[in-house]
């Protein structure tokens, strides 16, 4: 052992004991190396960045009432993974007139339940209806460490009260969907 | 274990024991619009509502019996007609009556003693609020009545029509002069 190597051992041991033992000539060792890889999960990147659900027109203007063809593209997070067991849950906030406040008249409603999926993590979607509120669909959870993509859709939308109703005008609606990866217990 | 082992892993226990990293999410907004639309059906009868009027001819309501065929005085009518409709914000109601009672069509004026044209009374409801339109036949000329409606409304736009037994621009039971009487009467839903 060099000269060097000594004097670092000796700081080493000083640190960890709390003991001033240094000496002039000693053998250090065995010293055990340890190491932690870190539990660790991350969603990856949005493909193409945008993180909104543009919808356009929500209702068929000949009659007030919600389209029924209403749809827009699903969004990819690509490189998600978890190093260890995961769970991934999914929660939405029905869209909602953000203008108008106040309960709507008779025969209108101001509110679009839907329902939101992200897919490809795990084998059932998780899924989360405004409509019904968390389930034990919302959240899903994986043993193993993964990685890929997760797929998030929406759909099934349905007016907020009853398909009678029709929806009052208001130049924004807004809803949310939130995808969260956690470490498993 | 070198010193610079023992500071690496010192390093990474800390990182494992932050939250941060056990959790990740992604937040999504869900955007759309709804814009302001008003729509209105063609026009329809309430059952039974019929009284001396024929039916509804596309939009032509007719009279069956305008006058009485042994004094020549106008004879009552009346009739419940319904537009289904839909304004998805505030609007206006307005009901607009192009001649301000039925008169008639050939000619103008009328001999002395006779009447050329009969008032009538259009009663509206339309969600939260009620109107009239008097055509009252004092002069011929547009009469409307503007009606503000300050909230969305889906339903049916009901005008109840009413022609009074005896009713001209004369006076009341004179004679009407021989022709055929009309009127148009608009109904519109528009901006505020």
């Amino acid at each position: 052992m060099t000269r060097l190597s000594a004097a670092l051992a000796a700081f080493l041991w000083t640190a960890c004991a709390g003991v001033s033992a240094a000496q002039e000539e000693s053998q250090a060792g065995p010293v055990p190396v340890t190491g932690n890889a870190p539990i660790f999960c991350t969603v990856g990147s949005l493909q193409g960045g945008g993180e909104v659900f543009d919808l356009g027109v929500l209702v068929d203007l000949s009659t007030g009432l919600l389209l029924p063809s209403l749809s827009a593209p699903p969004k990819t997070l690509t490189g998600a993974f978890c190093n260890t067991g995961s769970m991934i849950a999914i929660s939405a906030t029905p869209i909602s007139a953000q203008t108008l406040t106040g309960t709507p008249s008779g025969g209108y409603s101001n509110e679009i339940d839907f329902t939101a999926t992200a897919s490809g993590w795990t084998q059932a979607p998780a899924s989360f209806s405004t409509a019904t509120g968390a389930t034990a669909q919302s959240s899903q959870t994986r043993g193993d460490a993964f990685s890929g993509d997760i797929v998030v859709d929406i759909g099934t939308f349905s007016t907020s009260g009853g398909s009678a109703l029709r929806l009052v005008a208001d130049p924004v609606y807004q809803g949310s969907v939130t995808v969260t990866l956690t470490i498993a217990n | 274990m070198t010193l610079r082992t023992a500071v690496l892993s010192a390093a990474a226990m800390l990182a494992a024991s932050g939250a941060a990293s056990a959790q990740s999410t992604q937040a999504f907004n869900v955007v759309g619009t709804i814009p302001s639309i008003c729509a209105m059906e063609e026009p329809t009868l309430a059952d039974g509502s019929l009284i001396n009027f024929r039916g509804l001819n596309g939009t032509t309501l007719e009279v069956d019996q305008l006058t009485d065929p042994s004094t020549l005085t106008t004879r009552a009518a009346s009739a419940s007609v319904s537009f289904a409709a839909v304004c998805s914000f505030p609007h206006n109601l307005v009901v607009e009556s192009e001649s301000n009672g039925l008169w008639r069509n050939a000619g103008s004026g009328a001999p002395s003693g006779f009447a050329d044209g009969v008032p009538y009374l259009a009663q509206l409801a339309w969600g939260p609020v009620n109107g009239n339109l008097v055509a009252d036949a004092s002069a011929r000329r547009a009469n409307q009545v503007t009606i503000g409606v300050d909230e969305a409304v889906s339903g049916e736009i009901v005008v109840d029509l009413e022609i009074q037994a005896g009713a001209s621009n004369l006076r009341s039971n004179a004679p009407l002069i021989a022709g055929t009487y009309q009127d148009t009467l608009r109904i519109t839903v528009e901006p505020q």
